[in-house]
């Protein structure tokens, strides 16, 4: 790969431009705004704004969200999901499951899933 | 996409910020043009033209060397003085200097004659000066010697005129033209001669945005053309099908246009008539409940043609690719039962 390419891609790597432009791809296509432009703008500056701790992240996800997700994965209405489920449910949000120290006996219940959730895209949104 | 090849040519340390900023721009449809051509082939007339019809701003070497007054400007004058040529890095750096000014950004810009050879051509790619159209213009060197010889300028307004073929109506403008310096037969061939051996590399650089015209037709004709391809946007990558529908007389060619559109961009050709001869050929269910009407030479009714219609373009392959459909509907009531089955073409 010649100089300036590589050059370019690594600036990419390093701002994590790709992951961005596609979750405002995924904003636009959820809200479909009358005038994307603006609507864009606004996204950025909350980003922006979510950075110095000033407001919130563009989150496609909320709470209502996140409780009708644990209700899906907690069919019989125990109150808790398995370890295994919750992974898979972090690797179907997007994020990480790399630090998870949990063993394969501790049930995960509805409160401890949001925090955990809301904390991990907090981290996500944060490297902008 | 632009906002991504922005990012990608001046890499800044704050992208949300200058994503921001490039969104407040909104200068995503300014006019980003290089008109090139030999010498005479009329690249000034063209180039003032779109000037007044996009109201973008015209840049050539002699309006960065006279009218502009930039930090570069006085070295380049002193090149000029001492008769020596201007190296292409100066050029370069004009260019960019005069192209990063607030009204080149909003209005966008025209840039005339240059480059003229692949050295100056990379490096406006590597200042990140990309043109989105290039207009080319071409004649037969003879055409252009000849030509040349009866070039007037106005010195006042700087447009240029012909003997021949452009003479001015107006009298004032007639008794101030005069002729331009560097005119002789011999001049003129040197630069030809220059232009031709210049001129592939440069080519080969554009080749994606380039398109050429020809200069040897009446200037009205060159003026649209060129217009009409610099509005034209090009292909983004945003999927799109499209859903075509040809209507027209009986002989008027819809069969041979459409044949050549599928090839061109792969979609899938549909003819009515073909497809109902196709159904019965293959002796579908459909098939059979029309075989009487076709081998006694009555029209299909219309109910069972929609559905032979439907079920071909709710495939898989047209859903896909897109399609082109000629040979219906043909009345009112065909188009109205088309519509109802929420097949509509875009």
């Amino acid at each position: 790969m010649a100089a300036g390419e590589q050059e370019a891609r690594d600036y990419l790597q390093r701002h994590r431009l790709p992951e961005l432009l596609h979750r405002l791809g995924a904003l636009l296509l959820y809200h479909r705004p009358e005038r994307p432009r603006e609507f864009l703008i606004r996204m950025l500056e909350r980003v922006k704004a979510g950075k110095r701790a000033e407001g919130e992240y563009p989150y496609l996800m909320d709470e209502a969200n996140l409780a009708a997700m644990f209700g899906l994965l907690d069919v019989v209405g125990q109150g808790h999901i398995t370890p295994a489920q919750y992974r898979e449910a972090l690797k179907t949000l997007g994020l990480s499951t790399e630090d998870l120290q949990l063993g394969d006996d501790v049930n995960i219940t509805l409160d401890v899933f949001k925090e955990e959730v809301k904390k991990k895209m907090l981290e996500s949104w944060a490297v902008y | 996409q632009n906002m991504l090849e922005e990012l990608l040519i001046h890499k800044p340390d704050d992208p949300i910020q200058y994503m921001i900023n490039h969104l407040k721009q909104n200068n995503d449809d300014a006019p980003r043009i290089c008109v090139l051509g030999p010498p005479a082939s009329g690249k000034t007339t063209v180039a003032m033209w779109l000037c007044k019809h996009l109201d973008a701003i015209r840049i050539s070497q002699e309006t960065l060397l006279f009218k502009e007054i930039l930090a570069l400007t006085r070295e380049a004058k002193m090149y000029k003085e001492r008769k020596q040529k201007i190296p292409n890095a100066l050029w370069a750096n004009l260019i960019q200097e005069r192209l990063s000014n607030v009204d080149c950004i909003k209005q966008g810009w025209i840039l005339e004659g240059f480059p003229e050879n692949q050295e100056q051509a990379w490096m406006l790619q590597s200042s990140g000066i990309i043109p989105r159209h290039v207009v080319v213009l071409y004649a037969p060197d003879t055409v252009l010697i000849e030509r040349n010889s009866g070039k007037r300028l106005d010195p006042f307004t700087e447009e240029v005129y012909h003997t021949t073929f452009d003479w001015p109506s107006d009298p004032l403008i007639q008794q101030r033209l005069v002729k331009p310096e560097d005119l002789s037969e011999q001049e003129m061939s040197k630069k030809l001669l220059e232009y031709h051996r210049n001129f592939p590399g440069v080519f080969q650089i554009y080749q994606k945005v380039l398109k050429s015209i020809s200069a040897d037709q009446p200037s009205m004709d060159v003026l649209s053309q060129v217009l009409t391809y610099v509005q034209t946007r090009h292909r983004s990558a945003a999927p799109f099908t499209p859903r075509i529908l040809f209507c027209g007389p009986p002989g008027s060619g819809k069969s041979l246009q459409a044949a050549l559109i599928a090839q061109k961009y792969s979609v899938v050709n549909i003819c009515c008539g073909q497809l109902l001869k196709e159904a019965v050929a293959d002796k579908t269910k459909l098939g059979e409940l029309i075989k009487p009407y076709i081998d006694n030479g009555y029209p299909v009714p219309d109910n069972l043609v929609m559905k032979i219609l439907a079920e071909r373009l709710n495939a898989l392959d047209c859903m896909t690719n897109g399609w082109v459909l000629y040979g219906f509907p043909r009345d009112i009531e065909q188009g109205e039962q088309l519509q109802k089955s929420h097949i509509i073409p875009n």
